[in-house]
């Protein structure tokens, strides 16, 4: 009971483990860009999901599975992540909910 | 009749259905944890997010020559570490029991160092007058609350990779674990590595002062 396909060797795991700390530094350096808060957030996190994905696909073999492994767990996780978001508009209703700051 | 066909008749077939994965149930058993684990984090960063958007003067406590130069080190000695698994996961399945044990040594170093530099940071904050219900800034506390939170949690996780890789390198070295045990460990020590790259982004950079 192994695993479906020839995984990658060390040659192919130093070279996406340069990349991801590539992807750790333009992060970093997004850091230092005058970006509003909204738009760093954003950057940050579809930088994040990359660096998450390629660590899922590579580092934790997801790749080299059989398919139905992913099928079964990766979009029930994006589900619930993604059904989160329906509370957002709350978090606005706080702001405008404040006392103005005089 | 032979001895399988009996168990069959026995009512045990489904102890002999092979796995629609292909994989070993305790790697399976490692994939269920780390799924219901991905959405614990998940929430908790939810929350954590929904707090700051709901916050307008929310804190931003850390300097890039400080904190995030911490934060930085912090993420390099852990993306390291995971690579050090590859190694000793690599090893593992190719036999090679001190090369493995050697990879999984560096493996455990890397995550000391990780917990070290990451208690120093906390203790540091805690002299600066943070914690869970305080805000030396002055404005809203709830920063404490959710750093100290999601980082504490995460903490936790390293703390418990780091023995449970040293039981299993012990399993191991002494023949009482196999490869696939290696192999498992490292899928839940890539996993803490995963959580990493999102609590770095979103509770170091996003709160750095400019």
């Amino acid at each position: 009971m192994t695993d479906t396909k020839p995984q990658p060797g060390m040659k192919e795991y130093i070279t996406i483990w340069i990349g991801l700390l590539c992807i750790v530094g333009i992060e970093t350096f997004l850091t230092t860009l005058q970006l509003s808060t909204h738009r760093l957030l954003a950057a940050l996190l579809v930088l994040s999901f990359i660096e998450a994905g390629i660590a899922l696909l590579y580092f934790m073999h997801l790749k080299y599975e059989k398919p139905n492994l992913f099928w079964s767990l990766v979009p029930a996780v994006i589900f619930v992540l993604f059904m989160m978001n329906h509370l957002w508009p709350d978090a606005y209703r706080m702001l405008s909910l404040r006392v103005p700051i005089q | 009749m032979s001895e399988s066909e009996m168990t069959l008749q026995a009512g045990h077939a489904a102890a002999l259905e092979p796995s629609p994965y292909g994989i070993q149930s305790k790697k399976l058993t490692m994939w269920l944890f780390i799924i219901s684990d991905a959405v614990t984090f998940g929430a908790i960063l939810f929350g954590y997010a929904y707090l700051r958007a709901g916050t307008p003067d929310w804190p931003t406590p850390f300097r890039f020559s400080s904190g995030i130069v911490n934060g930085l080190v912090m993420t390099f000695v852990l993306l390291t570490s995971s690579l050090t698994m590859l190694a000793a996961v690599v090893a593992a399945k190719q036999g090679r029991k001190s090369s493995c044990l050697l990879w999984m040594s560096a493996t455990i170093v890397l995550g000391i160092i990780f917990a070290t530099l990451h208690l120093r940071e906390w203790f540091h904050m805690f002299a600066e007058g943070w914690s869970l219900s305080k805000n030396p800034l002055g404005g809203p506390v709830q920063f404490g609350a959710t750093f100290f939170s999601i980082t504490g949690l995460h903490l936790m996780h390293v703390i418990s990779g780091i023995i449970a890789l040293i039981v299993i390198a012990s399993g191991y070295n002494t023949d009482w674990l196999d490869a696939g045990h290696v192999e498992t460990t490292g899928l839940y020590w890539h996993f803490v590595d995963l959580v990493w790259m999102f609590v770095f982004p979103l509770l170091y950079l996003m709160n750095t002062a400019r």
